[in-house]
């Protein structure tokens, strides 16, 4: 049997485990290709006008590999924490794709309660009978998922001596290259070093939580604005930069609640669609570091006393 | 104490019989308007939804006319509603405002002693005996779900009345009335008053109108201004509609989601294609939908603001039942930017389709 993976959305936060979960159960396991221009052309051919570029392009990963496996997983992720939620596209996902594309495979659409290793495992216990009906078989492909996606690291944190930004986002924006058009080495090139979320740990990031008058009931929202608030008020950075799809609605609540928080600290937002041109992110980007430059002249330049 | 409060359709109606029975003073902020919209818009995050861009109108509205106080019911499911109220009250301090804001939230969040105490902050006060309270507060469940009820009513009679145009004029008149009312009991009276005359109206069981079933997401379809009055449209056209979600519902909704025995028939229905609760309310949209195409309706209209997320994903569903149901479904999506123009235009094309189809049905025996 065949299991098609998509490369899209949470992919790179996930597919250790999906990959090792399905190949110890006895499947091949096929992805589909890192994005790209016909990918995103399927992905705006088929899927709904008013998604942001995320969703579209995950509906394009899917129709590149509906017809080269016998079984399909479109993650459902409901939750990742406790009390907290995702965006509702992620949780209507199955619904978006299987309305949206005709002729699908099979399809693996239970529920993900990404919540605690138990909470997994019953999705793996439903989910592996799908392939095989060896219980214990199951039981050990999922101990080895885990343990796959326990060691996956992700994350960039560059040791450049130099300017430094945060870079934030969602993951997908973060590590698609083809969505951010390569905005990590274009930022390496003009010697600026690149932080993301990752390393900053999770008491950091609720310490800013605290400060609002309500804690998010996002978890992209909660890391995001602890990570950036945090990252600008102990100065561990020269700027923010944050990576954004059109018509994001967690992302337009985020930017804003950050806005709000670090004042006057440099901040960039690059909002990416089908439409954007490389052209016009670069000039922006070169912009902002010049003036991240500039800002770190005049500031070496004030005597330190009176 | 001088309250205000966000508009959503005939709330406003039912807080002014609480803040009545309380004895607070209050503010009802201007109807929904163009310029409370322009407020909105200028200040507002620029891809935020509608209904937020609006609210901000109201508040901004609203404090002109000497209001200092903002109740605001936060969560309703996981969605940017209720991560609205961090950001409004930033908004408002940094626009110079100082003003206090009153986030009533579901107990489960922010545990029910600061429930307590926030209601507290709005009856504490009212220098009402507690049984008045009480009192005060059923009343305003009351007139919400007459008024609700009414509306209803209107619509659904709007495609059988004799006299053209006698739903929408009782209706208005059933508002403008009611709005001039002195104390809760007076409110209650006229609601009453015509519900009564609404079940007498003049009616021609034998015509057969167009019915059309109002679905997406919450503000959009019970806000008018917000969907540019869609639903007096309808009843201009002669047409019956129906929607099943309004405040009434909401207050149920709430109260009653801890049992999972709201909603039953809509849950169901929508289960074949929407199964779990996905946030906003997607499933209630999907429900009604195939409930609507159940019950013989000739077609539905769904409207949500751009961006709006759990729209989107009912968007992509939506094709799906119509072509599995024969029932031909609408999507409008409406933001700041949106002209009114296009929109009729639209609207009148799909009730011309709705007729087309109808005639053919006929043609065909
Ligand atoms: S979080 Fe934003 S970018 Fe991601 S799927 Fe939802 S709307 Fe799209
Ligand atoms: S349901 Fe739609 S309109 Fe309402 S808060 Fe969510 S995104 Fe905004």
């Amino acid at each position: 049997m065949i299991v098609g993976i998509p490369k899209g959305l949470l992919y790179y936060k996930y597919h250790p485990f999906l990959i090792t979960f399905f190949k110890e159960l006895g499947a091949e396991v096929i992805t589909s290709e890192d994005t790209n221009k016909d990918i995103l052309d399927l992905g705006v051919k088929y899927c709904v006008d008013e998604a942001c570029l995320p969703i579209k392009i995950f509906h394009g990963h899917v129709v590149s590999i509906k017809d080269k496996c016998d079984l399909m997983v479109i993650p459902r992720i409901m939750q990742l924490n406790k009390n907290e939620f995702i965006c509702p596209k992620f949780c209507g996902l199955p619904e978006m794709v299987l309305n949206s594309i005709d002729n699908m495979p099979p399809t693996i659409t239970d529920p993900i309660y990404a919540i605690s290793k138990n909470t997994l495992y019953r999705w793996a216990k439903t989910t592996g009978t799908r392939v095989t009906h060896d219980t214990f078989k199951i039981k050990h492909a999922y101990k080895k998922a885990y343990e796959s996606l326990i060691n996956h690291q992700t994350g960039i944190n560059d040791k450049l001596n130099n300017m430094k930004i945060a870079l934030v986002g969602h993951p997908y924006n973060i590590y698609d290259n083809y969505i951010n058009m390569n905005l990590v080495s274009k930022l390496n090139k003009l010697g600026v070093a690149v932080e993301t979320m990752e390393f900053t740990q999770d008491f950091l990031i609720n310490l800013e939580i605290n400060n609002l008058y309500k804690k998010p009931f996002w978890t992209f929202a909660r890391e995001n604005y602890g990570f950036a608030v945090n990252a600008a008020t102990e100065k561990r950075v020269d700027g923010i930069i944050y990576i954004s799809s059109f018509n994001c609605g967690i992302d337009s609540v985020i930017i804003e609640l950050i806005k709000d928080r670090i004042g006057s600290f440099p901040f960039l937002t690059l909002k990416v669609d089908e439409h954007t041109g490389e052209a016009g992110i670069e000039t922006r980007v070169e912009a902002f570091t010049d003036m991240l430059e500039r800002r770190i002249q005049n500031e070496s330049n004030i005597p330190t006393h009176g | 104490m001088k309250a205000t409060f966000p508009h959503m359709g005939n709330v406003y109606l039912a807080v002014k019989a609480l803040l009545d029975g309380l004895g607070i003073d209050y503010v009802i902020p201007p109807k929904n308007n163009k310029t409370a919209l322009d407020i909105g818009s200028l200040h507002s995050p620029e891809e935020i939804c509608l209904p937020y861009k609006i609210m901000i109108g109201n508040y901004v509205q609203a404090v002109e006319q000497g209001a200092d106080t903002i109740i605001f019911v936060g969560s309703c499911g996981p969605c940017r509603l209720g991560e609205y109220c961090e950001l409004q009250i930033n908004l408002m301090k940094k626009l110079g405002y100082n003003l206090n804001f009153i986030v009533i939230d579901y107990p489960k969040d922010i545990g029910i002693k600061e429930l307590f105490k926030r209601i507290n902050e709005i009856s504490g006060v009212s220098n009402k005996k507690a049984h008045e309270k009480l009192n005060a507060l059923l009343n305003a469940i009351q007139v919400i779900n007459l008024i609700d009820k009414i509306e209803e009513m209107a619509h659904m009679y709007a495609g059988y009345e004799r006299n053209k145009g006698e739903c929408k004029s009782l209706l208005n008149k059933c508002k403008n009335e009611a709005m001039q009312s002195k104390t809760p009991i007076e409110m209650i009276k006229i609601l009453k008053n015509y519900q009564q005359k609404l079940k007498y109206i003049s009616i021609d069981i034998n015509k057969n109108p167009i019915t059309i079933a109002i679905i997406g997401e919450i503000y959009t379809v019970i806000e008018p201004y917000s969907n540019f009055y869609i639903e007096e449209k309808l009843m201009d056209y002669g047409i019956s509609s129906r929607r099943g979600l309004s405040p009434s519902w909401w207050v149920r909704n709430a109260a009653l989601s801890p049992l999972k025995i709201n909603s039953y028939k809509i849950r169901k229905n929508a289960k074949k294609y929407l199964s779990i609760p996905i946030g906003g309310h997607a499933v209630e949209c999907i429900g009604e939908a195939v409930t609507a195409s159940n019950e013989g309706f000739d077609g539905a209209i769904q409207i949500f603001p751009m961006g709006c997320m759990p729209e989107i994903v009912s968007k992509s569903i939506l094709p799906t039942i119509s072509k599995d149901l024969d029932f031909p479904v609408m999507s409008l999506v409406v933001d700041d930017m949106t002209g009114e123009a296009g929109y009729i235009t639209r609207i009148e094309a799909f009730i011309d389709l709705l007729e087309r189809r109808r005639e053919d049905v006929l043609s065909r025996c």
